[in-house]
């Protein structure tokens, strides 16, 4: 996987309560998107790319896989936007079809393209500046997020990342609100032990 | 950082999504905007282009039938039977003399 250079913090997203207060707002710019109106649907691609670029590299790992699986559900979104029903929360909808691409594409995957490891961060080498140390959690983050199942790990980050609630996640997975919680509660036990790792290690 | 004694905290943990987010930004998030808008763009296009062609299909369908049932009846008319009389033909042809029987039954009426 290749690491980016430090990208500038991102847009706030819309979620949870946010998200709600901007519903209808969303479902404004739904309807004038379905009547043709291109800066409509620009503005709702502008408002959840990062989201969904992030799921979708939570899903794939790989993060051109993952650009490539996020366009491909926004586009899907977009053929799709008269079935969405605009009394619900927009994200969950979109986030839901975002998914189920990059699901799609990592089972069409055939040959798995995983970078090594840097040899350096395997053996907990020097760590000479602060945005080397970043670049290296980061890594070994998308390494212990990658040994989570995928449905862990696209609800831990629509929960700690991107602020959506255990039911919105539900709706998004499709599975119960309990077996979120249980989702995300697993994969924060892991994350965290990393992470307490790291701190040690520093 | 948050201890696993509340497992099931309804609230996002701050420093695992800090973390997360700086994991998974892929950054460059106007090019991949752009990229996405340009390919709706092409998109409206594509499905512009093939209900024009649509179209297209069926007026050149259309057409073939039309030259098709003109060739046929165009031939018809050709090889029509000859002895089949139009109307021009009819009243333009010389009337029929009365038949042997008419002109026997007025003498006898003359009688």
């Amino acid at each position: 996987m290749t690491d980016p250079p430090d990208p500038p913090a991102p847009l706030p997203q819309p979620p949870g309560e946010a998200a709600r207060i901007g519903q209808q707002n969303e479902a404004d710019l739904v309807a004038h998107a379905l009547a043709g109106d291109r800066a409509a649907f620009g503005t709702l691609v502008e408002r959840y790319a990062a989201t969904a670029r992030r799921v979708a590299r939570a899903v794939l790992g790989d993060p051109d896989d993952a650009d490539d699986a996020a366009q491909d559900g926004m586009l899907s979104a977009l053929l799709k936007l008269e079935q969405y029903d605009p009394r619900r929360p927009f994200g969950p909808w979109l986030l839901r079809i975002v998914a189920n691409a990059a699901t799609d594409r990592r089972r069409r995957r055939t040959v798995r393209r995983v970078e090594p490891l840097d040899p350096g961060l395997v053996a907990g080498g020097a760590r000479p500046d602060r945005t080397a140390e970043r670049r290296a959690l980061a890594q070994r983050l998308r390494e212990a997020l990658a040994e989570l199942p995928e449905r862990r790990r696209v609800a831990v980050v629509l929960f700690d990342v991107e602020g959506y609630s255990h039911a919105e996640i539900a709706d998004v997975l499709g599975i119960p609100e309990g077996t979120v919680r249980s989702e995300v509660f697993h994969a924060r036990r892991r994350l965290r032990a990393l992470l307490g790792d790291w701190k040690e290690d520093a | 950082m948050k201890q696993d004694s509340l497992p099931f905290d309804a609230r996002p943990d701050p420093v695992i999504g800090a973390a997360l987010r700086r994991a998974l930004d892929p950054g460059d998030h106007q090019r991949f905007v752009a990229r996405v808008l340009a390919r709706a763009e092409q998109l409206r296009t594509a499905s512009w282009d093939a209900v024009l062609a649509g179209w297209a299909r069926v007026g050149v369908a259309a057409a073939m039938i039309v030259a098709l049932a003109a060739g046929y009846l165009v031939g018809r008319g050709g090889t029509a039977a000859p002895g089949r009389a139009t109307v021009p033909d009819a009243l333009l042809a010389p009337s029929t003399p009365a038949a042997p029987v008419e002109v026997v039954f007025a003498s006898v009426i003359g009688n």
